[in-house]
């Protein structure tokens, strides 16, 4: 019999709140503790080291860049701003599986504050016998109460992080679309949809949500892989006045991978960077400049990358003081005993092993 | 507590918030399977280096400087961990002893396991009982911070040189008093140069009654109740006088000798007839000026008397303490500085005389801002000469660099107040029979009436004790001017 944990919502976001859905971070507690119930005979062992995980983008082709700059006047009128980030790390093995760590954080600026939310950390032990039973409660959760769709299988062992990372998020991004009306939403990564992160539907859903309630989805990716003769898009900036705009067309992913917004080159600010931006493709045009040109006059930048979802980031992101504390609470609550295993690279090459990761 | 790293006779040991050790703490880390245990003292708590610390401070401060506002919706409880880990520190420790079956050795030439050592608090009393420092002649210093009782034996002052030390108001005087009052009750023989006045009532109760020691008390204040007849006086007493406090040149004191032995030998040596004597002399006029003006000097002193009724016999006195235990107490408060040298070499001229001829046993010499009134010599005269004879000085300062290098080097015992001056503090760290980091890590937090005692009376343990309150009439206040206003 799994117990019932209450969950509260975010009592101090203040802008109007419908009825909020918490059974998701319900499922991600009970499941969190559940699983970690089951590993207590279990040795753990410390990584060598701590990888965060983070998806990476698929490569397309016929893309084209518009080098002509679509001028941005920044819009000082106000508006909210939230954004949306989650992480996960991988802070130890057992003997049948691993221990993640997941935590996702929503940062919103309105009148000239910020404010935050950090949900977790969640931290779940994953094995080949649970990852079925884990995914599939969480995704059960999630689908429930918005369309009913075949849940997935679920992933490879070592793809869990970063696919239960991704339902926290877009359970995060739906509730913010349902709440946030005439503001504007900031995504990490891209409008892409039809992955085993993000099925369409769900990127559909909110985006539609969004679109209701008169916000705009931008999506920012810190990196793109994204190349227009050979060059990466963001590499290929005109001389002209930030802040700007340069569009792109040709953007074509094989099915059953789409798109769901119109990619743009967006550089805000006169620090030599500019980000892949993604912006809802149900939007008109001047609906989305009026969008970018609101989160110019609105939200800070620190190399022309909004500060909203920077911090969104850096909040949701797990330092390694959190990873210790992580295994302390794994240890002293659930008697877990903490050994180090050897790394075979160092026993085996001495100074020429260099780990796993580099 | 986790043992952390061992470089020389430093060890780390990593501590968690809910072990609370401080500075001046004694740990005892044991390796049972070696059979043995270091004895270490925390000298400096710090923080861990916890990775990932400055990245959780900075990204609370995103926000041109202002903390961040938000909620954490933590189900799991992480954030005590995290606080836990955040807030681990790194106990500095200086090793002090190996315990082997019970004996202690000064030894930190072995390696306790990381691993299997356990790391417990020392409490005084068992760190006391260990080192062995007790005595048949207890005198209880204070408190210690477990609420323990530091207690040395008198005899191990008995011989040696002590140093009381500290900035201004932070308990020296109460000290030394302390020590003194043990001292005498153990009948020992006690002379204080008292700068201030402020050992005179030391045979008082705060409330003004007299004590038990008042009886043994006594208090010499020159030119008043201290004079001197010229025909108690020795030669040489006189000479030191003229040549230290006075700086009489070579050939004037030759001349000088010649007229007091003529005087001596006629039977007329009193403060009239010497200055006749130097008014007649037949000499070089310049030598003549310069008898004139030393005798001009004494004579205004007050100090000398022609009247051996008015004289002050300081040898009554010491015979007097040396059956009973006693305290003369020399009061140089209103006396210049020309007549506190003068003042000073008679009674150390004095002190060295009984002592040569067993008129006294020992003298135990209490010297407050002894950079006043000793002259140059004497300090190396102190250490060396004079503790043959039977004179154990304290010295008594707030100024440390005012007391000669040799003697921190050559001090048995230090009590040491607080200071947070760098200088003071590398001027004490000098002293032999103690390390320099300890004096700065534990010095420099010392709050008043608190004392960091070192040397042989705690058998190199150096221990923080808070000095025990006395009830005496206290007579070194600062007079205020807003006193009363307040």
């Amino acid at each position: 019999m799994i117990e019932q944990y209450t969950i509260t919502t975010t009592p101090k976001y203040n802008f109007p709140q419908p009825t909020i859905d918490t059974a998701l971070p319900q499922r991600f507690l009970e499941q969190s503790l559940h699983s970690l119930k089951q590993v207590q005979p279990n040795a753990f062992q410390l990584n060598q080291q701590f990888q965060q995980f983070r998806t990476f983008e698929q490569h397309p082709s016929n893309l084209q860049l518009n080098r002509t700059p679509i001028p941005l006047k920044p819009n000082h009128q106000e508006t909210i701003i939230a954004a949306i980030d989650t992480s996960t790390i991988k802070i130890g093995e057992t003997s049948t599986g691993i221990i993640i760590a997941i935590r996702g954080a929503t940062v919103w600026k309105q009148n000239r504050t910020y404010r935050y939310t950090r949900l977790g950390p969640f931290i779940f032990h994953i094995t080949e016998e649970n990852k079925n039973q884990v995914y599939n409660t969480l995704e059960r959760a999630y689908f429930t109460t918005r369309c009913e769709t075949p849940h997935q299988s679920a992933p490879h062992l070592m793809q869990m992080p970063t696919r239960l990372a991704s339902l926290l998020e877009r359970w995060l991004q739906t509730m913010i679309a349902k709440t946030v009306t005439n503001g504007l939403i900031l995504l990490d990564g891209s409008l892409t949809a039809g992955t085993f992160d993000t099925p369409v539907h769900r990127m559909r859903e909110i985006l539609y949500q969004a679109r209701k309630n008169r916000s705009t989805v931008l999506a920012f990716s810190k990196m793109t892989t994204l190349r227009v003769n050979g060059y990466l898009i963001t590499d290929q900036l005109p001389n002209s006045e930030p802040p700007y705009l340069l569009e792109t067309t040709g953007l074509r992913y094989k099915p059953p991978t789409i798109l769901l917004g119109d990619v743009y080159v967006a550089r805000l600010n006169k620090a030599n960077y500019a980000f892949r931006l993604d912006i809802d493709r149900e939007t008109t045009l001047s609906q989305r400049l009026e969008a970018v040109e609101k989160l110019a006059g609105n939200d800070l930048y620190t190399q022309s990358y909004p500060e909203t979802l920077r911090l969104a980031h850096i909040l949701c992101t797990f330092t390694a003081n959190e990873v210790l504390a992580m295994q302390h609470f794994i240890t002293r609550k659930h008697g877990i005993q903490i050994i180090n295993r050897p790394d075979m690279h160092r026993l085996l090459f001495g100074p020429f092993g260099k780990g796993e990761i580099s | 507590m986790k043992l952390y790293k061992k470089e020389g006779n430093i060890l780390q040991i990593l501590s968690f918030p809910n072990e609370n050790a401080e500075k001046g703490d004694y740990l005892l880390v044991e390796d049972a399977e070696a059979g043995k245990a270091l004895i270490a003292q925390v000298i400096d708590v710090q923080f861990a280096s916890i990775p990932g610390v400055l990245e959780e401070l900075l990204r609370t401060l995103p926000d041109g400087g202002e903390p961040i506002q938000g909620e954490d919706i933590d189900p799991l409880e992480i954030a005590p961990h995290i606080t836990y880990i955040q807030d681990a520190s790194l106990l500095i420790c200086k090793i002090r002893a190996t315990l082997q079956n019970e004996m202690l050795s000064p030894s930190s030439s072995w390696l306790p396991s990381r691993s299997q050592s356990t790391i417990k608090k020392l409490s005084i009393p068992m760190l006391l009982k260990l080192a062995k420092v007790e005595g048949k002649l207890p005198i209880i210093l204070g408190g210690t911070k477990d609420s323990s009782l530091l207690t040395i034996d008198a005899s191990s002052l008995d011989g040696r040189l002590n140093i009381i030390t500290g900035k201004k108001e932070t308990g020296k005087s109460h000290l030394s008093k302390l020590l003194m009052v043990s001292l005498i009750g153990y009948k020992a023989t006690v002379v204080i140069f008292d700068l201030n006045g402020e050992y005179s009532s030391l045979g008082m109760t705060a409330d003004g009654k007299r004590n038990m020691h008042h009886d043994k008390i006594h208090a010499l204040t020159p030119a008043q109740n201290f004079k001197v007849a010229l025909e108690q006086l020795h030669l040489n007493v006189v000479m030191g006088i003229l040549i230290h406090a006075l700086h009489l040149p070579g050939t004037s004191a030759r001349e000088f000798r010649r007229t007091w032995k003529s005087l001596k030998e006629n039977g007329k040596l009193t403060l009239h007839e010497l200055g006749e004597a130097i008014r007649d002399l037949k000499c070089n006029q310049h030598v003549r000026d310069a008898l004139s003006s030393r005798y001009h000097a004494l004579v205004n002193s007050g100090f000398f008397t022609d009247s051996l009724a008015e004289a002050m016999l300081l040898e009554e006195c010491l015979l007097k303490s040396k059956e009973q235990g006693g305290a003369i107490v020399i009061n140089l408060r209103s006396t210049s500085t020309i007549d506190r040298q003068i003042v000073v070499e008679y009674v150390l001229g004095k002190l060295v005389d009984s002592l040569t001829s067993w008129k006294l046993k020992a003298v135990f010499l209490f010297a407050e801002e002894a950079h006043l009134y000793l002259r140059e010599t004497y300090w190396d005269d102190i250490v060396t000469r004079m503790r043959h004879f039977g004179i154990f000085t304290t010295f008594i300062t707030n100024q440390p660099d005012t007391v000669r290098e040799s003697i921190y080097r050559q001090a048995d015992n230090i009590f040491l107040f607080n200071f947070t001056n760098e200088h003071d503090l590398d001027v004490v760290s000098r002293a032999s029979r103690v390390d320099a980091e300890t004096v700065r890590s534990i010095a420099r937090d010392l709050p008043p009436h608190h004392c960091l005692t070192l040397g042989k009376v705690v058998r190199d343990f150096p221990i923080v004790t808070r000095v025990r309150a006395l009830d005496l009439k206290t007579m070194g206040e600062t007079r205020l001017f807003f006193k009363d206003i307040n």
